[in-house]
């Protein structure tokens, strides 16, 4: 998947002009927030359950090395055969050749956000196997060649309109609708006859269980289940943080994820397999392919608070309360992840050069810390990052700020020289003081105005004004 | 020799600081484990209507072929494929099937893959199965494939029948998957789904409805 992240601002920009996205935006998040809040009271206690599932992730990761290893053992034993991808172009490969080996030039796709991380799809088609997206958002956010604008839906932006024009051109629609359920049941015609027809499906996993060696997945639609009954072949690929310990773990897991991602109780389908179809079978995959993809994971485990990132089950509950995420959408995040999670998980997997718009563009508001399911603590990683930024970059740039920072900290730890240089500042303040404001400066301060104004000082301080009437009582006495 | 990318990912991940593992804390029961057989029917039924889906009651066979027949009358329904489960074996719909003008296949009846695959698709217009558990918490079907129980039959046809012994009705997905994962439980199935209502989708324009991929009705028996 093409990145884009150096670009956030710009985008972002562009997007907060965009009508349509923000009346949605202005919609449709609250309104699954909402849900949530209603759908969570169903547990006897939301709050102890929230804190289950915040204990489960922190285990999970902590215990990453061993669950893999007994994950994998356990899906070994039943039959799957379990690949380790390095890195996206590694795991790429793996696909390719699983499909090259069965001269398969048609894949059909579940929803998965590794493989939008590899740039699955590209790959493929690259070397003339054409991939079909099969959830009908990825189906759209596909064929219009963008990114997701949101985990749950990712084309959830899109106008009908723009809709209908595409799968008139692309899905073999016969007649112009803008009715969401004609065009949905347009797609469900189109991909019927991929399914039937594919001779490999692709998926992601929602959970791996260690202790059953089974892959758990999680959606609305039916496609993941058609992409594991129909096609001979079945390749899921993963994350290393998928893993849970236990089936139990999974369950709850998978109560708090529905009730976070969509404000379900629980989804339409989940599917659980274990190894390829039994002989008895007659559909289902001749072979289960599962592979681990750690493009950088084992990496970033290293440092305690970027391991934290891991934690994430990718429910979207963040994206729906951030103030940031509601005025500019998913398409300025640059890449798979967007909202709160994407500002968390892409420095991480990117590294924080072309990503530092993202965890600056934060209030530290801290909501998505309060609703996350995974207990992560966004603002601090937040914070850690721009930390190491500033370290990053003190050797290379940033002069001004550099003395700006030293002659502000000398002042701030001296009251004399505080009251001294606030003496000389006040007079030069005054002179671009426009109505009682200032609204724009000059030079290195130019910057800090782009987004703020300052009221001009007034003639006479706080202290003088303390010292004088001290005085005058004094005088009076 | 070039350490492979399993041992290299695993030893990174080995070599890294180990963190601590924070206790959990105690659930509450879930409400549902207090219900009674009427309370947990009555829970069951509210979940899955709310998901559009229709429960019917039907106290033994007899009841069930009536159900049987109002729907296929009501569906218009003249092809079916079934399970060959224990429960839909017992209702012999073959024989219902030849008196209500219904053609009734199952997966074995096709000579291989391809053509059951084309049949289920595009030549059935309902799937009735039976299933292994029904979960009052939500609604939900647990159905695990096998032989007898084929993953397309629920899932293709546009109309999916389910007839599930009222003895199989649980609380929670615990008691139902806790027999097929557990420790003293079966040989865990390949696949297994859990199935909640009808295939449904808000994808375009934040619009939901049933029948994306999957059926675009479910319709449960609950017998016995
Ligand atoms: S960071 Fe937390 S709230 Fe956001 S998507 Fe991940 S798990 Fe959900």
């Amino acid at each position: 998947m093409k990145i884009d992240t150096g670009n956030f601002v710009r985008n972002a920009k562009l997007e907060m002009q965009n009508q349509y996205a923000r009346t949605f935006l202005s919609l449709l998040p609250p309104y699954i927030a909402a849900r949530r809040v209603k759908v969570m009271g169903s547990f006897p206690d939301p709050a102890a359950a929230q804190e289950l599932s915040r204990a489960i992730r922190a285990e999970a990761v902590a215990r990453m090395p061993d669950l893999l290893e007994e994950f994998e053992k356990n899906a070994v034993a039943a039959g799957a055969r379990v690949l380790w991808a390095r890195n996206a172009a590694e795991a790429n490969e793996m696909v390719l050749s699983i499909a090259r080996e069965r001269n398969v030039t048609m894949v059909t796709k579940g929803k998965s956000m590794i493989s939008e991380e590899t740039g699955l799809n590209d790959a493929l088609a690259r070397e003339g196997i054409e991939p079909f997206e099969t959830d009908l958002g990825e189906f759209i956010a596909q064929q219009l060649g963008r990114p997701p604008f949101h985990i749950v839906g990712p084309a959830i932006n899109v106008p009908v309109e723009e809709v209908c024009d595409l799968f008139m051109k692309k899905a073999g629609m016969q007649e112009e609708t803008t009715d969401p359920v004609e065009l949905g049941y347009a797609a469900r015609l189109f991909l019927r006859d991929k399914f039937r027809r594919a001779r490999l499906g692709i998926t992601g996993v929602n959970m791996a269980v260690a202790d059953t060696g089974a892959i758990i997945n999680v959606e609305n639609e039916g496609n993941i289940r058609f992409n594991k009954s129909s096609p001979r072949t079945q390749v899921s690929v993963m994350s290393p943080e998928k893993v849970v310990p236990t089936t139990t773990d999974a369950l709850h897991l998978l109560r708090v994820l529905c009730r976070n991602c969509t404000g379900q109780s629980i989804s339409a389908y989940v599917s659980i397999d274990r190894g390829p179809r039994e002989p008895a079978e007659i559909d289902g995959p001749e072979e289960l392919f599962i592979i681990i993809v750690d493009n950088g994971r084992s990496r970033l485990y290293h440092d305690p608070k970027l391991r934290e990132a891991l934690r994430c089950i990718r429910c979207g509950a963040c994206l729906n309360l951030c103030p940031v995420y509601a005025k500019i959408g998913g398409y300025p995040y640059g890449w798979a992840y967007s909202g709160p999670m994407g500002q968390v998980l892409n420095p991480a997997l990117l590294g924080l050069e072309e990503t530092s718009d993202l965890f600056n563009a934060c209030t530290l508001c801290g909501t998505c810390r309060e609703v996350c399911p995974a207990g992560i603590d966004h603002p601090a990683i937040f914070l850690h990052y721009r930390a190491l930024e500033v370290k990053r970059k003190r050797r290379s740039s940033g002069r001004w700020e550099t003395i700006l920072f030293g002659v502000w900290g000398t002042a701030a730890a001296h009251s004399a020289v505080w009251r001294f240089l606030y003496r000389l500042a006040r007079p030069v303040l005054a002179v671009f003081g426009n109505n009682g404001k200032i609204e724009a400066m000059p030079g290195p301060f130019a910057g800090w105005f782009g987004a703020r104004d300052l009221p001009v000082p007034a003639r006479r301080t706080f202290r003088d004004q303390w010292r004088e009437s001290l005085s005058k009582q004094g005088g009076a006495s | 020799m070039k350490e492979s990318a399993r041992e290299e990912i695993l030893a990174r991940l080995r070599q890294a600081p180990k963190m601590e593992i924070p206790a959990r804390p105690v659930m509450p029961t879930p409400r549902e484990v207090l219900l009674d057989r009427d309370g947990l029917t009555a829970r069951f039924t509210e979940e899955l209507t709310r998901e559009s889906g229709v429960v019917y009651r039907a106290a033994d066979r007899e009841e069930i072929l009536d159900y049987l027949t109002e729907i296929a009358r009501a569906e218009s329904l003249t092809r079916i494929m079934m399970s060959t489960d224990d429960m839909i074996r017992s209702l012999d719909l073959p024989a219902w099937g030849e008196r209500q003008g219904v053609s009734v296949s199952t997966a074995a009846d096709y000579p291989d893959r391809e053509s059951y695959t084309r049949a289920v698709f595009d030549e059935t217009d309902a799937g009735v199965t039976g299933a292994d558990f029904a979960v009052a918490e939500t609604g939900t079907l647990v159905i695990a494939h096998g032989g007898n129980q084929p993953r397309l039959v629920s899932l293709a046809p546009v109309l999916h029948v389910a007839v599930v012994g009222i003895d199989r009705l649980v609380p929670t997905y615990e008691d139902a998957l806790s027999v097929f994962y557990g420790d003293a439980g079966l040989i865990p199935p390949a696949h297994l789904t859990l199935v909640t209502g009808p295939s449904m989708t808000a994808d375009i324009r934040a619009t939901a409805f049933k029948g994306m991929h999957g059926p675009r009705r479910v319709i449960v028996i609950l017998a016995g």
